[in-house]
């Protein structure tokens, strides 16, 4: 008898449950419908901000209302192409979905790496991975240009000659990250450094400017690098596997909109670390919002009509009917 | 192009307001409504689970262990989990607002209905009260003012939970606070996005404690 009730609970609440999710209630409607193009941003403001540059794009070629996801943590990021809630991605990053997506090992040379999740993607997902943007947003040791100058530093390797002199900040993950930490740098160039100080990145980028360290370890992209005038240095014996940036879609939704390739590979090669690094700085150090960022920058390059492949943008289009 | 991050915190957040006030009355109305929204299902739903459990304190212990046990998980990992089912979006903030919403409701719901004193009760059945009667003329005025409390805990806590809808495709007022956390000197954006999320979370509570105070009925 009270099992009986208790199933018709159950029943209710699950009931209840499903019907919630199918229909939307006043004033919350439009968020994500997962019909249509569906773009997903990142937790960074350079992953949200690439979101809103294809939408961009999306709205001056296509012509329909792409909606964009942002603040998705990578694992959701995933999620929500199974689920179907979204079918592109603003940006991936081949070191991130290698380990993370796809449950690889790192690898380090840059072409291998995209071919594998190229591949991968594909055969797994049915998803396609598109050619780079032309940045990469890795981790990278960081000098000011006036330190550079002074010493002749050009590549990581150099510092082994001031490991006792230069103190270091560090990110403090990275301590303690296997694979590309500090013991896996210690292991590749055979060195350690005297003066190791790990810090939040933000105190990082203060310290830098502020003389108090000669050496950081921050992203690639950041938008303090240009703003407080610092020179990235390289690293020469591939300690930090490749995080080449590269749109993702769906392999159904480029068949209902094959246009959508056709964008993809006009922003091929188009942003490089330092342009990136200009844009997140707007957006990060102006408080701009990364939408309004990333519709000004496509209006500066004339939403790159000029470039292969030629696709009509939808004023066009209709001036011709 | 104006450089904000030169001017002095209050200027930049009103500074913010006036450039963003429209954007910002957009996102408050949607975390009100996706908050208000799973306290509202969760009242529809507990209240009257609430009187059953009263009447059957067997089982209410269990219900209410089971319920506080849902209370420990944190919540965006309940949000992911959800969002396996839901899929992403506003929908899966309600849900998750009603699931954390349904204890403190529950539980108000049945200490009210079980603290109403046996003999008014017996009272109501001398005077030939029908079950329904005994329900809606004494038991629920008498423990709404309770019930209430309960309801205006799980307002406070949707308002924080709608807070994480940023992070599942929901928006909301966690949008602004997250652009603030991921600008390199953004506290005047994260206040942009706490001050409403406070005012939210404090109105509707000295709201919610005087329809308390108006419904308890040793106050009349």
């Amino acid at each position: 008898m009270s099992m009986r009730k208790w199933k018709k609970k159950l029943m209710m609440i699950t009931s209840t449950l499903f019907i919630l999710t199918g229909c939307s209630l006043p004033g919350l409607g439009g968020s994500v419908t997962g019909e249509g193009i569906s773009i997903t941003g990142g937790t960074s403001t350079e992953m949200d901000m690439m979101g809103y540059l294809i939408e961009g794009m999306v709205e001056h070629y296509i012509g329909v209302d792409a909606n964009v996801i942002t603040n998705l943590s990578s694992g959701m990021n995933h999620q929500a192409f199974l689920t179907g809630d979204a079918n592109v991605s603003g940006v991936r990053y081949t070191g991130t979905s290698l380990t993370g997506e796809l449950g690889k090992e790192a690898v380090t040379d840059p072409e291998k790496a995209e071919q594998i999740v190229i591949d991968s993607f594909k055969e797994e997902y049915n998803q396609n991975w598109y050619p780079s943007y032309g940045f990469s947003n890795t981790y990278a040791f960081m000098v000011r240009a006036e330190t550079a100058e002074e010493y002749g530093l050009e590549k990581v390797s150099q510092l082994e000659e001031f490991k006792d002199e230069f103190s270091v900040g560090v990110d403090t993950s990275w301590m303690t990250r296997e694979g590309d930490g500090y013991d896996a740098f210690v292991e590749t160039y055979g060195f350690e450094f005297n003066d190791i100080f790990p810090m939040s990145l933000g105190l990082l980028y203060t310290a830098l400017s502020g003389e108090e360290i000669d050496v950081g370890l921050g992203y690639s992209t950041d938008g303090q690098i240009p703003a407080e005038d610092l020179v990235l240095l390289e690293d020469d014996l591939n300690l930090f596997p490749p995080y080449d940036a590269s749109p993702l879609a769906t392999a159904e939704i480029v068949e209902e909109y094959p246009e959508l390739e056709d964008i993809f590979y006009k922003l091929e090669g188009k942003i490089d670390e330092e342009q990136m690094q200009e844009l997140n700085y707007l957006s990060e150090n102006y408080l701009l919002e990364p939408r309004t960022v990333a519709f000004n920058w496509l209006e500066e390059n004339n939403y790159f009509e000029d470039t292969e492949p030629y696709l009509e943008p939808v004023e066009g289009k209709e001036l011709n009917e | 192009m104006t450089d904000i991050t030169q001017l002095p915190l209050w200027e930049q957040l009103i500074y913010y307001y006036q450039m963003n006030g429209a954007y910002v009355f957009d996102q408050f109305l949607r975390h009100f409504l996706m908050a208000i929204y799973g306290v509202l299902f969760a009242a529809i739903f507990a209240i009257p689970f609430g009187f059953y459990l009263a009447r059957n304190a067997k089982i209410a212990d269990w219900i209410l262990a089971i319920a506080n046990v849902i209370q420990t998980v944190p919540s965006l990992a309940m949000l992911s989990i959800l969002m396996l089912a839901v899929g992403l979006g506003p929908n899966l903030v309600v849900i998750t607002v009603f699931i954390y919403s349904v204890l403190p409701i529950l539980r108000n719901t049945y200490t009210g209905v079980q603290n109403v004193d046996e003999n008014i009760l017996d009272v109501g059945k001398g005077m030939g009260m029908t079950k329904w009667q005994l329900i809606y003329k004494v038991e629920l005025p008498l423990s709404l003012s309770v019930i209430m409390g309960g309801v205006r805990n799980a307002f406070i806590m949707g308002v924080g939970v709608a807070t994480l809808g940023t992070f599942v495709g929901a928006s909301g007022l966690g949008d602004i606070l997250q652009l603030g956390v991921n600008a390199s000197d953004g506290a005047s954006v994260i206040l942009a996005g706490v001050i409403p999320i406070s005012i939210m979370a404090i109105v509707g509570d000295l709201f919610l404690t005087w329809v308390e105070k108006r419904l308890d009925p040793t106050s009349k």
